[in-house]
């Protein structure tokens, strides 16, 4: 079962996925352009400091590539069977928690194609330049953290897409009305409540979040190709 | 096991108001089970119960011996179900289809798929969106037949397709079920298909079943009676009266749809001072259409 739902997935996702692919292969080569050799030991430390700065520019877009990634593969893999009601899954022979699981692990397995990608682009990125000295490149390690973030956006979006469109629909605006009332909350008491930062239960939450330890602290954590 | 399908007071409603009461329905193993109804009285509805994808509010459904919706996976095992609309993925071909749909199937039949698919003449490289809907009907049907089911599951299966493919189709189901001796399930609004092959016929109408028996007293057993000089309230009568329509023209003269009629019933008439003028059989559409006519309200013109 899991081949044939394999396939599914990839013929569904397949178009949505290749300019991701691309993308995962060169990005990690668009982030080392420019970088040449080295001369003496100033150059050196000059060159170490210009690469790491240089490198930062791109630093954003791994997180919001692996965050794209997982969300498409999650929801292309209930795009059919919400179109076509469930009629036909729930004409076969599967239990439901088993069915969600085999769609769950091919788009699992899907994953890997554009993570893949990223790792042979951080390879190729990492052997085209000349570090300077104290430098290294880490490509097995920015490929990990991809992958990593990568699954827990795509865990995330499948949990959503599984649920029907009223629900998802239900569940992203009740986050929304939380972030903008609570926001909205604290532009207007600001003037009025001392330290109002302090008691901010939105910046709080998505402090818990993102801070290491959180569950999305993948995505904020250090995504350097690039270190010392 | 004596009944393939087997609903008791079922209730389901839906949100919009529309409700299935106390239903009850029962499918003899080996039949040919026709399930008529008119558009919105419930027939999908039923068989998605019965097929456990939506759950009943009350009552109890078992299917090929086992409880809905418990034991639904070693039921689906063996239920060959086609839906009334296209429920298979638009961007896979024939073949990949067919190879998805096996992988779910432990009794899938690969050779008889494969002469199944030659026979209904599909190409295995042919993507499924581009199918036209009397190929869309053969795969189906070659989906839900190949994994040699116990029960055939068919909900309108031939509507919109044109007479040769229809043909091919019900063939196919009827060379299936002749040499396995499988159960059929077949909703459709084809009067005359239904009628050339189901031997039990159920009538569904407002979410209720207002008739269930075999097809030959189904077809034997409405009749239309020209009656004269029949009394108001007559008593004692033999058979069930479904409606009395008074005929056009001057005279006493009155037409009854009934159900339950026999030749020895003649008699009846002499006994209230009427007279039997004429005995007309229905065919199944007619007698359809008076059953529902009669399981509803009374319009102008009745009694």
């Amino acid at each position: 079962m899991v081949q044939p739902m394999l396939l599914v997935h990839w013929k569904q996702a397949r178009l949505l996925l290749i300019p991701f692919i691309v993308a995962g292969f060169g990005l990690p080569l668009l982030a080392v352009q420019g970088f040449g050799g080295v001369g003496d030991d100033r150059a050196v430390s000059m060159e170490a400091y210009r690469f790491l700065t240089s490198y930062q520019v791109w630093l954003p877009y791994f997180p919001m590539l692996a965050g794209a990634v997982g969300g498409v593969l999650a929801l292309t893999s209930w795009n059919w069977d919400h179109q076509l009601g469930h009629v036909y899954a729930l004409s076969l022979p599967v239990a439901r928690w088993e069915y969600a699981m085999l769609k769950m692990g091919a788009g699992a397995a899907l994953v890997l194609v554009p993570v893949a990608a990223l790792w042979v682009g951080a390879h190729v990125a990492s052997a085209s330049v000349a570090l300077p000295e104290g430098i290294r490149a880490y490509p097995n390690q920015l490929a990990f953290r991809f992958f990593a973030a990568t699954m827990i956006s795509y865990a995330l979006f499948f949990a959503m897409a599984a649920g029907t469109i009223r629900t998802t629909v239900w569940i992203v605006s009740t986050v929304m009305a939380l972030v903008i009332g609570g926001n909205l909350l604290v532009v207007v008491l600001e003037p009025y409540v001392p330290a109002l930062d302090d008691v901010n239960v939105v910046q709080t939450v998505l402090g818990w979040l993102l801070r290491a330890g959180g569950p999305f602290a993948v995505f904020t954590g250090n995504w350097a190709l690039i270190d010392v | 096991m004596n009944n393939a399908i087997e609903l008791t007071d079922v209730c389901w409603s839906a949100d919009k108001g529309f409700e299935l009461r106390d239903l009850t329905l029962r499918v003899p193993t080996g039949s040919i089970y026709g399930f008529l109804g008119p558009n919105g009285s419930g027939k999908t509805t039923t068989i998605r119960i019965f097929m456990g994808m939506i759950e009943a509010d009350r009552g109890d459904v078992r299917v090929l011996d086992r409880p809905v919706p418990a034991d639904m996976t070693s039921i689906l095992a063996r239920v060959g179900y086609v839906p009334e609309r296209p429920h298979i993925y638009p961007a896979l071909t024939v073949g990949e289809q067919i190879r998805y749909h096996s992988s779910f199937f432990r009794l899938w039949d690969r050779g008889w798929a494969e002469e199944l698919r030659k026979r209904l003449d599909l190409d295995p490289g042919q993507k499924i969106a581009r199918l036209s809907k009397g190929e869309t009907g053969k795969l189906l049907l070659l989906l839900a037949l190949a994994q040699r089911p116990a029960l055939l599951v068919l909900d309108e299966p031939t509507e919109g397709l044109d007479p040769v493919v229809r043909r091919d189709v019900l063939a196919a189901a009827l060379d299936y079920v002749s040499d396995t001796g499988a159960t059929v399930f077949i909703s459709s609004h084809l009067m005359h298909e239904l009628e050339r092959i189901c031997d039990w016929v159920g009538v569904m109408d407002h979410g209720q079943v207002v008739a269930e028996l075999p097809m030959q007293l189904f077809k034997n057993g409405i009749k239309r009676l020209r009656v004269a000089d029949a009394p108001d309230a007559p008593k004692g009568i033999p058979f069930t009266v479904l409606s009395r329509l008074h005929e056009n023209g001057a005279g006493s003269g009155e037409t009854w749809i009934v159900r339950g009629w026999e030749p020895s019933m003649r008699h009846y008439f002499d006994s209230v001072g009427a007279t039997l003028r004429d005995v007309i059989d229905l065919d199944l559409e007619e007698s359809f259409v008076e059953l529902l006519r009669s399981s509803r309200p009374p319009t102008s013109g009745s009694r």
